[in-house]
């Protein structure tokens, strides 16, 4: 299985954005986005979906971090 | 008591003697007579700030001076990339590491079946390749891709990726042995992670572009967070003032 080309790659990311962008306006429902997944499922490589799924947690979590701050789990007290 | 003794007549001279209490407070005649003129105090305080703030732009200068020159002994100390590589380039020409003495070099690791870091970070070194060009003066940069996926990347894979990038970018490619030596001397973290139902597996791995000297030694790294103009304006700066590392 070779490597996507430029012109795959570039396909993959704008249905990575419309999808990441249907997430944003829906906050988060992904239901409503299906289409969309679907279509970022067929333009992107497995490996990429799973790596942009796991991309998207993490700019999610960044982004509460820095406009709730850090609250350390509750069982954390136990030294 | 030795005014007893004077006549009267130089006693009554005494008075005058003594300045008149009210003088000088009033500033009837040019007010206190210590002051300089308005024009005088103005180029006073014009030359004091600008002394000052002199100062304290050359003291800024020798400190960022002094950060640059120790940043480059520490990277020294590391002399990263000794050693020779053994490598094939993407037209299938073998190439080492004494091919490319003499020419500056701007080297990413990588691999083709990266998802979006490799891409955008070769995008990068190319537009700060493409930057430097535009100078004439400066030698000729030469922008490097080597693959830390040598199991999927043969000479016909880093082919078909290097030619979306800076027409000089050149791919090099190897035997795993040859590709682990050459990510081992320039200290590049690469691990592969899981293959899922096809196969297919993305290879973690450190995020930088290096600068080598015309002597083939590290001198600077970039990360992620500089754009490409910084880059170029770094590897400008190197150029200048570059002195041979290595007799």
């Amino acid at each position: 299985m070779s490597a996507p080309t430029m012109a795959e790659r570039k396909a993959c990311w704008a249905a990575r954005d419309e999808f990441w962008r249907c997430l944003d306006t829906h906050t988060e429902d992904a239901p409503r986005c299906e289409k969309l997944r679907r279509s970022f499922e067929s333009l992107c490589p497995q490996q990429w979906v799973k790596y942009f799924d796991k991309r998207r947690d993490f700019l999610k979590y960044k982004e509460k971090l820095e406009s709730e701050g850090f609250h350390p789990a509750e069982t954390a007290g136990k030294s | 008591m030795a005014l007893a003794l004077l006549p009267a007549r130089c006693l009554r001279r005494l008075p005058r003697l003594l300045p008149a209490p009210s003088r000088g407070l009033s500033g009837a005649r040019g007010g206190p007579p210590s002051a300089l003129p308005l024009g005088r105090r103005v180029a006073v305080v014009a030359a004091v700030g600008g002394a000052a703030g002199g100062a304290w732009l050359y003291l800024r200068a020798r400190k960022e001076r002094e950060r640059r020159e120790r940043r480059q002994r520490e990277l020294r100390a590391l002399a990263l990339g000794q050693g020779n590589f053994q490598l094939v380039d993407h037209r299938g020409q073998p190439r080492c590491k004494a091919d490319f003495r003499g020419q500056w070099v701007l080297l990413y690791f990588g691999f083709t079946h990266c998802p979006d870091v490799c891409p955008d970070e070769l995008e990068k070194l190319s537009r700060a390749v493409e930057l430097l060009d535009r100078d004439a003066a400066l030698p000729r940069v030469q922008p490097l891709f080597i693959t830390v996926d040598p199991e999927r990347d043969d000479v016909a894979a880093v082919a078909r990726y290097v030619r979306d990038f800076h027409p000089r970018l050149l791919g090099l490619t190897g035997s795993p042995e040859q590709v682990k030596a050459v990510s081992g001397a320039y200290r590049v973290y690469a691990s592969a992670g899981p293959k899922d139902e096809d196969g297919d597996y993305i290879v973690d791995h450190t995020i930088i572009i290096y600068l080598l000297g015309p002597d083939g030694l590290f001198l600077d790294y970039y990360n992620r967070s500089k754009t490409a103009d910084k880059i170029a304006e770094s590897v400008r700066r190197h150029m200048e003032s570059y002195e041979p590392l290595l007799d």
